[in-house]
C-alpha cells in the first residue's frame, strides 16, 4: 500500500490556503438580492400582531417571508427517525428564545432589507423565562415546548425518560465498600467556524431551485428543505460540498430553507449570510449537560456499580438532543465496564436557543464527567489513577450498557502508550495487561456475569 | 501566592458512525478515456479531509497514482446519497462506499485487460497505473491503454458504485435499553495527560502541554490525523478553560457576540502537543480505518480538571474552569468548605450543585 497511509496533501489545501476556494459566499449571480432575519427581542413571548404591510412597501423590498409563506411549517430533524417535529422554520404566535426567527426580508441591498426587518410591526406579550434545567420539573415552572411539555415524553414505550438498566445496582451498592458520589456541569459552547452560515438561493428557468448550500449535510439538507417546501427531491440542486468550518453547526440547515423561500417569493436569486453577531447568539450550540454519578467501588478498586442521572439542556426545541441523549446513555460507562447500571436522562427545555451538534456530540461533556469523577474515585481509595483505570478497562468481550460484546476495546492499550509517553512507571502486573478477554484476577466473580457470549461484532 | 503545577489524565472511547447505525452512504465512479477517474460522492468537506482520504482510498483499490483521481463532491444532481459529514462517518462509512465502488472499477479494469492481452483476469493486477501479469512484470498495458480501449475498441464505460449502510440497531427493550445488534461502528479510543499551571492569586490556568495517545485504526493520512487530533485538542482546551455561551448563567444576558467578546483558545494558549499515533484495525473499515474527528476534544477537559486537581487540590466540576471558579473553589478549599460530605460508606461531592438542592420535584440519590 504507498497511496493508504502517506502523507499526501489535502486534496483542496491549496486553494484554501490562497485564497481562492469558492465558498458560498463568494458565489455571485446576477440580480442577486440579500436578505436579513427578523428575529425575536424576548426569550419567550407570545406574538399578538405580526404586521409586515410597512415593510413590505418599502423601496427595495421584494419579498417579505413569514410562517404563512411556509408549505410544511413544522419539520423535525428527527422525523425520519420516528421522532414528531416541534420547531416551526419561522415563528408564529410565540418566540420561545432570543434570536428565533420570524420573518426574513430580501431587498436590494442588506441595509435595506435590515431596515424593512425594523418596519415590521410586531407586538409581544412577554412571559416569564426558564434557563436552569434543574428547576423545569417544577410543577410552577413555565411551560417551554408546545409539543413535548417541558422534558421529552416520547421515547419507546411511551417513556418520558431515556434508561439504562443492566445487573442489579442495589445489590452493587449494598456490597460496595464505597460509595462516590459527583455532580459535573458542562456549558454550551459555540462551533465558531470562520465561515457563518450562509446560502444563495436560485430560482431556475425551469421552475428548480439551486441552492448554495454550506450545509455539512447536502442530502439531509435536501430532505429538510424539500419537506418545509413540500416537493419532490428533482425540484431541488444542492451546490455545496466545501464548507468553511462546521464542527455539528452546518448540520441543522439553518439558512437554506429560508432562503430558497424568499428566492421563490421573489423569484430572483437571494443570498442570506449571516453576521458573525447572529452566529454566535442565534445559531444551534453545543448543548449544556448536568450529570450526577454515583459509584458504588471495592476498596480494592473495583467499580461494581454506576447509577447516573442527566439532564441535558435542549434549549427551545428539541433538533437532535434525543439522538444526543441515547448516545450519551449508551457510552455512560466510558472506556469502563461496570456490571450494574441504573441511568436515567432527560432532554429538558429551556429559553435558550436550541442546542445542536457539535465535536463528539453526546459524549464529550459525559466523558468530562467520568473522568473527574474516576480520578475522584482513585484518590479516594487511594490509588495510582492508572491502575484504578487500567483495572476497570474495557476488554475483549465484555458488555456495553446495550449488552452488545466489545470486539476490540483498546483503553489498556492508549493507557500503556500514554504512560510511555509521559515517563510514567507501570508496575509489571499493569505493563503486561492486554485487551483480551478477562480471566484469573481480572475476571472477579462479580464480572463473571459480564462476559459477552463471544465475539460477532 | 505561588504558582503551582500538576498532570492529570483521562481516557475515552467514542464511536464510529450515527448512534445505532442506519446512515447511508453512496458512491460512483467513472473512468475517462485515458484512464483518470473520477468519483463522485455526496460527502460534505469541512476541513475534515474526506476529499483527501476517499481519493487516497479510491487510487489504493484501483491502482492508480492519487493524481489520477478526481473528486466531486459539488452536488445533489450527479453524486449519489450521503447522510452527512458527521458522527465521525465520512471516513468509515462513505470510505467504504468509495471502496466498494473502486473494486468494481478495478474488476472491470482486468475483465478488459484480461481480453486485451488474452489471459486470465486471475492472473492479473493493477498497480500504479499499469496492469501486469502477477509474476510476469514485463507483460503488461497501462491503466490508460485499457480505458482507451474499453471506449473506442470494446464501446464499455469503465465504472463502478458502492454503497455502505451499517443495518439500524433498535431498542428492543427500552426500560433497559438493551439493543438488537451493535448500535455503531468500530469504537476509537485515547488517552490524555494534561499539565498545567495554576496562579492560586489570579485563578488563571495554564495548560503547558498535553500529551495524548490515540488508537485510529488505520492512519490513512497521518498528516491529516495529526491536524484533526492537533485541532481537536485545543478545541477540549477551550471546552475545558475559556469557552461558555451564557459567562452569567443562569441569566441569559451579556453573551459574547464576537471573536473579541467570546473567547477560543488563541496561539497564546497553545501549549504543547505530543501525540502518540496506535494502529489496532478495524474489522469493518476501509484499510482498517475507525472515526477520529469528534473524539479528539473529549479527553483534554477532564485531564486539565484533574491536573488542576493535582495542583492546588480543588475539584471544579462546573466547566469552563474559569479563574473566577478556580479562585472561589481555592477561597473554599481555605475556609474548610471545600470537603465532600463523608458518612459510613458515602462520600458526596457536589451537593450544592445537585438537582435535590433546586427541586423536590426530581428524588435522586444512592
Amino acid at each position: 500500500m504507498k497511496v493508504v497511509g502517506a502523507r499526501l496533501p489535502r486534496y483542496d489545501g491549496v486553494g484554501h490556503v490562497t485564497g481562492r476556494t469558492t465558498y458560498v459566499d463568494d458565489v455571485r449571480v446576477p440580480g442577486m438580492l440579500h436578505a436579513a432575519a427578523l428575529r425575536s427581542p424576548h426569550h419567550n413571548a407570545r406574538i399578538t400582531r405580526l404586521d409586515i404591510g410597512a415593510a413590505a412597501a418599502m423601496a427595495g423590498v421584494h419579498a417579505v417571508v413569514t410562517h404563512a409563506d411556509v408549505p410544511l411549517l413544522v419539520y423535525g430533524h428527527l422525523s425520519g427517525a420516528g421522532i414528531p417535529g416541534d420547531e416551526p422554520l419561522l415563528a408564529k404566535d410565540h418566540v420561545r428564545y432570543r434570536g428565533q426567527p420570524i420573518a426574513l426580508v430580501a431587498a436590494d441591498t442588506v441595509d435595506i432589507a435590515r431596515a424593512a426587518c425594523a418596519a415590521i410591526e410586531v407586538d409581544y406579550e412577554e412571559l416569564p423565562a426558564l434557563f436552569d434545567v434543574r428547576l423545569g420539573f417544577d410543577g410552577d415552572a413555565p411551560v417551554i415546548n408546545d409539543t413535548f411539555g417541558n422534558w421529552y415524553d416520547q421515547y419507546e414505550g411511551n417513556l418520558d425518560v431515556r434508561q439504562i438498566r443492566k445487573g442489579d445496582i442495589d445489590a452493587a451498592m449494598d456490597a460496595a465498600d464505597l460509595i462516590v458520589s459527583g455532580v459535573y456541569r458542562t456549558q454550551s459552547v459555540e462551533q465558531v467556524p470562520l465561515e457563518t452560515q450562509v446560502c444563495v438561493a436560485i430560482p431556475e428557468p425551469d421552475g428548480r431551485l439551486t441552492i448554495h448550500t454550506c450545509t455539512q449535510a447536502m442530502y439531509f439538507s435536501l430532505g429538510v428543505v424539500c419537506s418545509h417546501l413540500q416537493l419532490p427531491m428533482s425540484q431541488v440542486k444542492m451546490v455545496g460540498g466545501t464548507v468553511g468550518g462546521g464542527f455539528g453547526g452546518k448540520v441543522d440547515t439553518a439558512s437554506d430553507t429560508l432562503t430558497a423561500l424568499a428566492a421563490r417569493k421573489s423569484g430572483q436569486p437571494v443570498k442570506w449570510r449571516w453576521t458573525r453577531e447572529e452566529e454566535m447568539l442565534a445559531s444551534g450550540n453545543r448543548g449544556p449537560w448536568h450529570m450526577e454519578i454515583i459509584d458504588a467501588v471495592t476498596s480494592d478498586g473495583w467499580i461494581l456499580g454506576r447509577k447516573m442521572l442527566t439532564i441535558h439542556d435542549a434549549g427551545a426545541y428539541g433538533r437532535f438532543s434525543v439522538y444526543g441523549l441515547t448516545k450519551h446513555s449508551f457510552h455512560h460507562t466510558g472506556a469502563y465496564s461496570i456490571p450494574n447500571l441504573h441511568f436515567d436522562g432527560y432532554v429538558v427545555f429551556t429559553n435558550k436557543i436550541p442546542t445542536t451538534a457539535m465535536r463528539g456530540y453526546g459524549v464529550t461533556g459525559l466523558s468530562t464527567a467520568i473522568e473527574v469523577h474516576a480520578e475522584r474515585v482513585a484518590r479516594e481509595l487511594g490509588m495510582d489513577p492508572y491502575e484504578f483505570r487500567l483495572k476497570n478497562a474495557n476488554r475483549v468481550n465484555d458488555t456495553s450498557p446495550n449488552r452488545i460484546a466489545y470486539e476490540d476495546p483498546s483503553t489498556v492499550e492508549v493507557l500503556q502508550s500514554l504512560a510511555a509517553a509521559t515517563g510514567v512507571e507501570l508496575g509489571d502486573g499493569l505493563r503486561a495487561m492486554t485487551r483480551e478477554q478477562r480471566s484469573g484476577d481480572m475476571l472477579p466473580d462479580h464480572l463473571v456475569a459480564q462476559i459477552g457470549s463471544g465475539g460477532g461484532h | 501566592m505561588a504558582v503551582h503545577r500538576g498532570k492529570g489524565l483521562a481516557t475515552v472511547e467514542y464511536p464510529t458512525g450515527m448512534n445505532q447505525n442506519g446512515d447511508p452512504s453512496q458512491a460512483w465512479i467513472k473512468v475517462k478515456p485515458d484512464g483518470r477517474v473520477d468519483v463522485f460522492s455526496g460527502t460534505a468537506d469541512i476541513g475534515n479531509g474526506s476529499k483527501t482520504v476517499q481519493s487516497q482510498i479510491v487510487a489504493e483499490t484501483i491502482g492508480v497514482p492519487y493524481d489520477w483521481v478526481t473528486y466531486d463532491n459539488s452536488n445533489t444532481d450527479s453524486s449519489p446519497m450521503c447522510t452527512g459529514t458527521f458522527a465521525s462517518r465520512a471516513t468509515f462509512v462513505a470510505g467504504n462506499a468509495v471502496l466498494k465502488a473502486a473494486r468494481q472499477v478495478r474488476e472491470r479494469i482486468l475483465a478488459v485487460a484480461s481480453r486485451e492481452l488474452e489471459i486470465d483476469p486471475a492472473d492479473l493486477e493493477v498497480a500504479d497505473g499499469s496492469v501486469s501479469v502477477k509474476g510476469t512484470p514485463a507483460k503488461s498495458m497501462g491503466v490508460d491503454e485499457v480505458a482507451g480501449a474499453a471506449t473506442f475498441v470494446h464501446g464499455e464505460l469503465l465504472t463502478g458504485d458502492g454503497a455502505h449502510l451499517n443495518p439500524g440497531a433498535a431498542i428492543i427493550d427500552p426500560t433497559t435499553g438493551e439493543v438488537d445488534k451493535p448500535p455503531h461502528a468500530a469504537i476509537s479510543y485515547a488517552a490524555c495527560t494534561a499539565e498545567v499551571e495554576v496562579d492560586d492569586e489570579t485563578g488563571d490556568v495554564r495548560v503547558l502541554s498535553l500529551t495524548q495517545a490515540y488508537d485510529i485504526g488505520r492512519a490513512m493520512n497521518p498528516t491529516l490525523v495529526e491536524g484533526q487530533i492537533d485541532g481537536g485538542a485545543v478545541m477540549g482546551l477551550g471546552f475545558g478553560l475559556l469557552e461558555d455561551c451564557y459567562p452569567y448563567y443562569p441569566t441569559a444576558e451579556h453573551r459574547g457576540d464576537g471573536m473579541n467578546t467570546y473567547h477560543v483558545p488563541t496561539m497564546a494558549e497553545l501549549p504543547e502537543i505530543k501525540n502518540v499515533l496506535m494502529e489496532n484495525p478495524s474489522s469493518g473499515g476501509p484499510y482498517g480505518a475507525k472515526g477520529i474527528g469528534e473524539m479528539s476534544n473529549n479527553a483534554q477537559p477532564a485531564a486539565i480538571a484533574n491536573a488542576i486537581h493535582d495542583a492546588v487540590g480543588v475539584w471544579v466540576t462546573e466547566f469552563p474552569i474559569t479563574p473566577e471558579r478556580v479562585l472561589a473553589a481555592l477561597d473554599a478549599k481555605s475556609e474548610g468548605r471545600s470537603e465532600p460530605r463523608r458518612e459510613g460508606r458515602v462520600v458526596a461531592f457536589d451537593e450544592e450543585l445537585s438537582i435535590n438542592s433546586f427541586t423536590s420535584a426530581k428524588t435522586w440519590g444512592a
